[in-house]
């Protein structure tokens, strides 16, 4: 060994510069030369990605896959990433060449993968399938989404407390803060949580009471057919911090919630913890029936309280097909998804708050036919009268897609503005301006990127 | 070929033939990785674009510019100080307690290894739950017992998340620091005591005099061990805090995660990794300069 050791060691420093400087330079060259290209193109297989992870909704999953195996041979593989980590997901397959053929999830978030030009043209199944024109996602002249499914943000509050306080359901603001207030008796009940952190609870919390308040994040310019930051501007800045000022207030009548996301928002509401909650669906109720059966009964949906307008934010969720893979197999199973019988059972699956794409599916009686609908008719009496009144973000601040959205909703940087309003005691004017300052950069980079 | 020639040759195959499967794992695992994390700092790369770019060094001065790496640069020192003093001297009492030679030190011993063995997902939650405003048993016991009015929220606060997480880490890592020391101390020779005492040495001087220098090279591996480690720590607090609220725990491993995988910009995720990298560098390197770990003290005779 000592002799070999010191062979090595009499090896001519030249020899060791040159060498040090040729794997320097191939280092250097290393990730240009790894170069992905996608080769997720089996024309027998398919990989799906589904943000709704439920036992119920993977059993449905199950019985149509295997009816499409049957049926075309091709073979389906499911992913259940979870809601928080479905982006990540999709976009670390994507950067390792090997992406999903479908992913089911939010457009919202899929948009940003539409605007970097990776999924597939599905106009004609857009087309085939009736979709309203409201929930559409049109990038580049094509549809990038197939909606299935939708959801409102709206309220949730305990009618046994507001019975027993004589208090009515809440409609304005001030409604809404006094009955927060004369519920409010902690630490054993909270009149309500305001989740204040950068996540997305909190981000679609502001949202929601941005567009209550008509505000808008950008405003449209027609001559050069493009948006621009208008947060910080004109009548948008007062009531952007009217709206702040409002849920800072109603944050007085809340736990810190400085780290709350949408599992809080559910799990402080059927423990009692909260007389009031909210969440983008009725995933709520679903839990609140699963953990606290008793507290169900006496859960009654509310529109948040309205200002100058009584838009919903709307979240839409469908089908997306990334360009580079099986592109027909794909297409072949969102078909046969959409026609399969089970889809029914699909929406089933967490009844009343996988809302399905058509009016018309909601008032039909397959859609109806389920137990816990029948038994929350009220509910769905409620869904029927708000249809229609959501928007999508990326749809409110003009008459075109928004592509700058993501920029700011990805990053959940309403959830960053009350978490600096409600925990770090920022002045709302500060924290407005900073924000629409951080977006106007933001819009800089990209621009400069694209150039 | 020489018969000397021919046996460097038979070792150099031997050798090469026991080396190389450990080595080739080595390059693909960890040095490949490492080269490649560290000249994609030059490059533009994002999730979306497959190609990547060539940008120099716009990716470091970007992230120079930003004042996110300088306050996570920030969360990070306060971090490693704060765990490893802490680790440290829960290590040194644990360590001098098992020493003491009590009935059940076997189990004791096990005891105090217990939480090192523990999945860090399993710390982290187990945390998070008893540390939680509404339904923690800490909460709980501070409010029966009148110390408080309302819940404190310990991961939630601006305040008291930082400590929060200093201390989950110390309650998982400084039984690494006391199984270190207690083996130390066994090794110490036990004249020197007897000798420090006949001296007239009390218990304190004996510490100091004999103990403490005996101590000095495990306590400086110590630190500089567990000082990488939690230097590069991101596991623990990316399960408690995710680096919240408001970057209040945002160190720099969680600062070059949220470039990769929330801004999806592995170009600038890379640059911030190599900056992490020359921290720590520089930091070893001022640390062997002034403590030099590797010396022995010499006890006087």
């Amino acid at each position: 060994m000592a002799k070999y050791i010191k062979t090595v060691s009499s090896v001519s420093r030249r020899r060791f510069l040159s060498n040090t400087v040729a794997t320097g330079a191939l280092a250097l060259a290393t990730p240009s030369i790894m170069r992905r290209s996608a080769y997720g193109q089996s024309p027998n297989r398919i990989v799906f990605i589904s943000e709704e992870s439920s036992d119920k909704a993977q059993a449905v999953y199950d019985r149509i896959n295997a009816d499409f195996e049957r049926e075309t041979g091709i073979s389906v593989t499911m992913e259940y990433p979870g809601f928080t980590n479905i982006a990540q997901r999709v976009a670390t397959l994507i950067a390792a060449g090997t992406p999903a053929e479908i992913v089911w999830y939010g457009a919202g978030q899929a948009m940003d993968v539409a605007l970097q030009g990776q999924l597939a043209d599905v106009s004609d199944l857009v087309t085939k399938h009736n979709i309203p024109d409201n929930l559409r996602m049109v990038v580049d002249g094509a549809d990038r989404s197939v909606p299935t499914s939708q959801q409102f943000f709206y309220g949730w509050y305990r009618q046994d407390l507001y019975e027993e306080q004589g208090l009515a359901p809440y409609e304005t603001w001030e409604d809404y803060l006094n009955v927060v207030k004369s519920l409010n008796s902690p630490p054993e009940i909270y009149g309500n949580v305001i989740p204040s952190v950068e996540q997305g609870a909190s981000h679609l919390l502001l949202e929601t009471m941005f567009q209550k308040n008509d505000v808008h994040w950008f405003s449209y310019d027609e001559a050069e057919g493009k948006y621009r930051v208008a947060l910080d501007e004109g009548e948008n800045l007062s009531r952007a911090i009217e709206a702040m000022e409002f849920l800072h207030e109603a944050h007085q009548y809340s736990p810190e919630a400085s780290n709350y996301n949408w599992a809080e928002l559910m799990s402080e509401y059927y423990t009692g913890n909260v007389a009031n909650s909210y969440y983008v669906g009725a995933r709520l109720l679903d839990q609140t029936a699963a953990n606290n059966p008793d507290l169900a009964q006496h859960t009654m949906p509310v529109a948040l309280p309205r200002r100058l307008t009584e838009s919903y934010y709307l979240s839409v969720q469908g089908f997306h097909v990334h360009k580079d893979s099986n592109v027909d197999g794909a297409k072949q199973y969102v078909s046969f998804f959409l026609e399969h019988p089970a889809y029914v059972d699909w929406l089933h699956s967490v009844p009343l708050h996988i809302i399905p794409a058509q009016q018309s599916m909601l008032q039909s009686e397959a859609y109806q036919d389920n137990e816990f609908i029948q038994q929350r008719m009220d509910v769905l009496e409620f869904l029927d009268s708000i249809w229609g009144k959501g928007t999508p973000p990326y749809y409110w601040d003009g008459p075109v897609l928004n592509p700058l959205v993501g920029l700011y909703q990805n990053a959940n940087r309403g959830g960053r503005m009350l978490a600096e309003r409600n925990i770090r005691g920022t002045d709302s004017e500060t924290v407005v301006r900073e924000t629409a300052e951080w977006i106007r950069n933001r819009v800089a980079e990209e621009e400069a990127r694209q150039q | 070929m020489s018969i000397e020639a021919q046996n460097r040759w038979d070792k150099l195959r031997w050798v090469g033939a026991t080396i190389t499967p450990a080595l080739l794992m080595l390059t693909l695992m960890a040095y490949l990785p490492i080269i490649y994390a560290l000249t994609l700092g030059f490059y533009h790369r994002t999730a979306f674009n497959p190609d990547a770019v060539w940008t120099g060094l716009d990716n470091f001065i970007w992230i120079v510019n930003d004042p996110g790496l300088w306050h996570a640069l920030n969360r990070s020192l306060v971090f490693t100080v704060g765990s490893v003093s802490a680790q440290l001297a829960f290590g040194l009492f644990f360590g001098l307690l098992l020493h003491q030679g009590m009935r059940g030190l076997n189990v004791m011993r096990t005891l105090v290894i217990l939480p090192y063995l523990l999945p860090v997902v399993v710390v982290g939650l187990v945390f998070r739950w008893i540390l939680n405003p509404e339904f923690g048993i800490v909460n709980q016991v501070l409010m029966d017992i009148g110390l408080i009015d309302l819940p404190i929220n310990f991961f939630g606060g601006l305040d008291t998340a930082m400590l929060s997480v200093i201390v989950a880490t110390v309650w998982q890592y400084g039984s690494f620091a006391a199984l270190l020391i207690f083996a130390r101390l066994q090794s110490i020779n036990p004249k020197l005591y007897e000798a420090a005492r006949t001296s007239g040495a009390g218990a304190w001087r004996c510490f100091m005099d004999v103990t403490l220098p005996n101590l000095r090279t495990t306590l400086l591996v110590i630190v500089l061990l567990r000082g990488i480690w939690m230097f590069n720590k991101f596991d623990l607090i990316w399960i408690i805090t995710a680096g919240g609220p408001l970057e209040a725990t945002e160190t720099l491993p969680i600062y070059a995660y949220k470039l990769a995988f929330q801004d999806f910009d592995f170009g600038r995720a890379a640059a911030a990794c190599t900056a992490m990298f020359l921290v720590l560098v520089i930091g070893s390197i001022l640390y062997f300069r002034f403590f030099n770990p590797t010396r022995e003290v010499e006890v006087g005779r």
